[in-house]
């Protein structure tokens, strides 16, 4: 975080990929497909 | 090492850019869980022998543990671009952090710190573009410091810097600024939440009302409580979700001006720099609300979220060079700290005022 974060590259944001992923994990946890995950 | 400076270099492919990420990915897991490793430790070392020790969060230690690394041996060039992942490991865990909201919470918490980010927002930027005044700040540092500490941080200041066609220089000032009185508010914050005895929800609420970057604004908030920290969390949401209409405001400021480019559709831009994490987070929540998930994957759900933080955390830490931002000069760290701590009054009198009036 010292430096200047570069400008977003053109395509999907990152936010988009983090969504999609988080999407994507709630899916597997709602069809059983992930053990159940501790902390 | 002759062949390597002759032969071409390949072409980046997918495989080879996630490759890239894993050293780094690994750095990221052995900080943070060497941070829960010590808070089990202690927690478990504590309680065996009986002695009353005040609980340390993981939070912490994989902060303090991740700025040691990054300020004494240093980051290799391997771990780099894997240890950048972490906001990326953020923005997951918060969506993922909707299941353990129903919707009807979100609207009420969320209806209240929309209420009070807008109050402090006007207070806010106003009192910035008087104290740069008064410091004779370049006007684009000001207006990039503000945006910085009224919003939501470095996402706000990238996101207005090429609105505003503000310089490198300027942005990176006002991003060391932030970043710096980010490390600040970690300590700080959960000290001054304690001696006043300030309620989860209440304390969750002014973190994320009050702590800039929204990495911060969660650790802030789970370093008081796991509770505190779900709080910041949907206050610090509610803020980013309005960082479209304030760069809009400005970059349509500086145009009028004709020091930035003009704005042509309102609502593209608005959608450009909307967070998009925000729907994400509002989908789950209405997911789980409407019945979607059973009890034990609204758990795990809300576990793997604890996971992303985690790495979030730990990436932090690894990425806060105190060199740099010892190096960025005082004028645009005293005006940021005087508005930060300006804002971090006027937000807790906000939030003592919500829990009295609106009970939160």
């Amino acid at each position: 975080m010292s430096n200047v974060p570069s400008p977003p590259r053109r395509g999907l944001s990152l936010d988009v990929y983090a969504v999609a992923l988080a999407l994507v994990l709630a899916v597997l946890v709602r069809l059983n497909l992930l053990p159940p995950i501790k902390w | 090492m002759a062949t390597a400076a002759i032969a071409p270099a390949p072409p980046e492919t997918l495989v080879r850019r996630f490759t890239a990420l894993i050293p780094g990915l690994l750095l990221l897991g052995a900080v943070g869980y060497a941070g829960k490793f010590i808070e089990q430790s202690i927690g478990a070392y504590t309680k065996a022998r009986h002695i009353t020790f005040p609980n340390i969060e993981y939070v912490l230690w994989a902060i303090v543990i991740g700025l040691i690394i990054a300020n004494t041996v240093g980051i290799p060039r391997i771990f780099e671009a894997g240890v950048a992942t972490y906001e990326f490991w953020l923005k997951a865990g918060i969506v993922l952090l909707g299941s353990r909201f129903l919707l009807g919470d979100v609207l009420h918490l969320g209806g209240i710190s929309l209420l009070l980010v807008a109050i402090a927002i006007t207070l806010s930027l106003t009192f910035m573009h008087i104290l740069g005044r008064v410091f004779k700040l370049n006007p684009k540092l000001t207006s990039l410091l503000a945006v910085g500490s009224s919003i939501c941080g470095v996402s706000a200041i990238i996101a207005a810097k090429p609105a505003i066609n503000a310089d490198d220089e300027d942005a990176s000032y006002a991003i060391a600024a932030i970043l710096a009185l980010g490390a600040i508010s970690l300590f700080t914050f959960p000290l001054i939440g304690h001696s006043l005895h300030l309620g989860d929800k209440a304390y969750g609420l002014w973190a994320g009302l009050a702590v800039d970057n929204t990495a911060e604004a969660t650790a802030a908030g789970a370093l008081y409580s796991d509770a505190a920290g779900k709080v910041a969390v949907l206050a610090k949401t509610t803020r980013n979700a309005l960082i479209g209409f304030i760069v809009l405001g400005y970059a349509l400021y500086w145009s009028l001006r004709g020091q930035a480019q003009a704005v042509g559709n309102k609502a593209v831009f608005l959608w450009g720099k909307f967070p998009k994490f925000v729907l994400g987070f509002l989908l789950i929540s209405l997911l789980a609300t409407l019945g979607f998930f059973a009890k034990p994957q609204l758990a795990s759900m809300a576990n793997l979220s604890r996971w992303a933080f985690l790495l979030t955390f730990a990436g932090v830490g690894l990425r806060t060079s105190l060199r740099e931002l010892g190096k960025q000069g005082w004028r645009p760290f005293a005006v940021g700290a005087i508005g930060e701590a300006f804002i971090a009054l006027l937000t807790l009198g906000l939030v003592y005022g919500a829990d009295r009036y609106l009970h939160l």
